[in-house]
């Protein structure tokens, strides 16, 4: 009887426990790719080294990490300003990058999410070929692109899941060039992919990331979006405004922290991981340790 | 005689559930924009359908071609002694997880359909071999012999009596093999195979749940109509005598 009472104690003890962590617990989410998984651990070590307990949970779609943290399952993320514009909000102004930042705060305030600064790195979407290929040798911007679709056609394009769907993705574009795809222009496969594709001659060309290293690495040309459709993606982290409220002290490391990221150190971050193959809790590591940020 | 009744009403009482079931599913299904929805993306339904029906033929007619005859070589008495080794291999191969499989070929293979059509072949494979090996295997050692004592030949033992005796086991095994086929080529996409996994992986990123149907939805049915298909093959193709469904 006694060793059962002592157990019970011990249990209601333990769920005491594990509910008093679980109410400063800080959940991460992330996307479901390189830059947005590097990101997330960065954030985990961080937050981690600054005291908090934190939960990560990454490789989501966009929109379910969105819906995530509206529903309160996730509580900090990178998003990039874009994608919250267009594709959550809906807005199909064309706005500079300052404005578009600005705007995104204001109605995903109403929300209940707070945008933390924006880091001047900008991972817009872009269409890339390779250098060097005959078939793509005359195509510079997304209006030759365009002109070839309408033309003869033919060209077959790497794509991800959201791409083919989202309004600041092809539906958009090809509005605004005035062009059309057919379903067997478009390859679709996992996110990282698209760069193998493009690299190995598989497809003539791919959706990429501007930040991601292999553009560089792989001999990549971007298209030059002459138009000026793709809006700007610069990365900020989001809180939910409650858990910024209870926890105060989360915003001032996650600022430290986009402080320090730009183009150039996005795409040197992804390229050790994709490139150089090293793993990303190493280079989350090496980055914080390298800028004093832990 | 009333028990018999009694398992008829039962089984009405069911057929009719089942009906009411799927009525109020599609009604509910229309009303709530699902199915309009889904009718939106029927371009996207029937192009990537027909790269998934292919993938499945191309596998696993490959593997039932492959699978059956290296079966029935492993039972042969020139190879009876690594039937063993290889059904022991070839449940480990089992035990992998399919997306592993799929992964392993892609680092071979690159990325499109070549590897993903080896990794299909690879896991449809592993039970059509194992059932052909176990199905010949079950077959009554006292048959064979009567067989040997009317002057058979091991080659006419093979095609009259054992080969019809485990053929359904063999076919269970194809059944099993193209089920798991079917409902495995979704995750080609992930790798640039194509097929309807591809409305589905979309879905599940934008959150869409009527995109997820339309890849699951046909997905579900040609696993159903597959596993109609070889089971109607069971049905007519094994002789009467050894067939335990006439």
């Amino acid at each position: 009887m006694k060793c059962l009472k002592s157990i019970l104690a011990a249990v209601v003890a333990g769920a005491a426990l594990t509910a008093s962590a679980q109410a400063d617990e800080i959940v991460v989410g992330g996307k479901n790719f390189t830059e947005q998984l590097l990101l997330a651990e960065m954030t985990a070590q961080l937050l981690e080294a600054k005291g908090f307990d934190v939960d990560k949970r990454d490789g989501m779609g966009s929109q379910v990490v969105r819906d995530a943290q509206l529903n309160g399952q996730v509580d900090v993320y990178w998003e990039y300003t874009g994608t919250s514009l267009v594709t959550y909000n809906k807005v199909d102004e064309r706005l500079d990058a300052a404005a578009t930042y600005d705007k995104v705060k204001e109605l995903d305030g109403e929300q209940g999410l707070t945008w933390l600064d924006a880091s001047s790195a900008n991972n817009t979407y872009a269409l890339a070929v390779k250098d060097g290929v005959e078939d793509t040798g005359s195509i510079k911007t997304l209006s030759d692109l365009a002109e070839s679709y309408n033309q003869d056609g033919g060209l077959v394009m790497a794509v991800n899941a959201e791409f083919p769907k989202r309004p600041d993705g092809l539906p958009g574009l090809e509005e605004a060039y005035g062009f059309e795809t057919t379903r067997a222009d478009l390859k679709a496969m996992d996110s990282g992919l698209t760069y193998q594709a493009l690299n190995e001659g598989q497809v003539d060309l791919a959706l990429v990331f501007a930040t991601d290293g292999r553009i560089a690495a792989f001999g990549f040309r971007v298209l030059d979006d002459d138009k000026g459709f793709f809006p700007n993606y610069a990365i900020a982290p989001v809180v939910r405004s409650d858990t910024l409220e209870a926890n105060p002290k989360l915003a001032e490391p996650l600022n430290a922290l986009s402080a320090k990221l730009d183009d150039q150190t996005m795409q040197a971050l992804n390229a050790q991981v994709d490139v150089d193959k090293k793993s990303i809790e190493n280079v989350a590591t090496a980055f914080l340790t390298e800028n004093g940020l832990i | 005689m009333a028990e018999h009744v009694a398992v008829a009403g039962l089984h009405r009482l069911w057929r009719i559930g089942i009906l009411i079931l799927i009525f109020a599913l599609g009604a509910w299904a229309w009303s709530s924009g699902l199915l309009p929805t889904m009718f939106d993306l029927w371009d996207d339904i029937v192009y990537l359908g027909r790269q998934h029906i292919m993938l499945v033929a191309i596998s696993g007619g490959a593997a039932v071609l492959v699978g059956v005859p290296l079966g029935v070589a492993l039972t042969r008495s020139a190879f009876r002694r690594y039937g063993d080794i290889v059904l022991q291999l070839l449940n480990v191969g089992a035990t992998i997880p399919t997306l592993a499989i799929l992964a392993l070929s892609m680092s071979l293979l690159g990325i499109g359909d070549t590897p993903a059509i080896f990794g299909l072949f690879i896991l449809t494979l592993l039970p059509i071999v194992s059932n052909t090996l176990a199905g010949i295997r079950a077959v009554p050692p006292h048959l064979i012999e009567a067989a040997r004592g009317m002057g058979m030949s091991a080659g006419q033992i093979l095609w009259k009596v054992e080969l019809p005796n485990a053929m359904f086991v063999i076919y269970a095994g194809i059944r099993t093999a193209l089920a798991i086929n079917v409902g495995t080529v979704p995750l080609a996409f992930l790798i640039g195979g194509g097929g309807l996994g591809e409305l589905i992986f979309s879905g599940i990123a934008l959150n869409e749940f009527s995109m997820m149907l339309a890849g699951a939805i046909p997905t579900a049915l040609l696993a159903i109509f597959v596993d109609f298909l070889m089971g109607q093959m069971q049905l007519w193709t094994i002789p009467r005598g050894v067939n335990p469904l006439r």
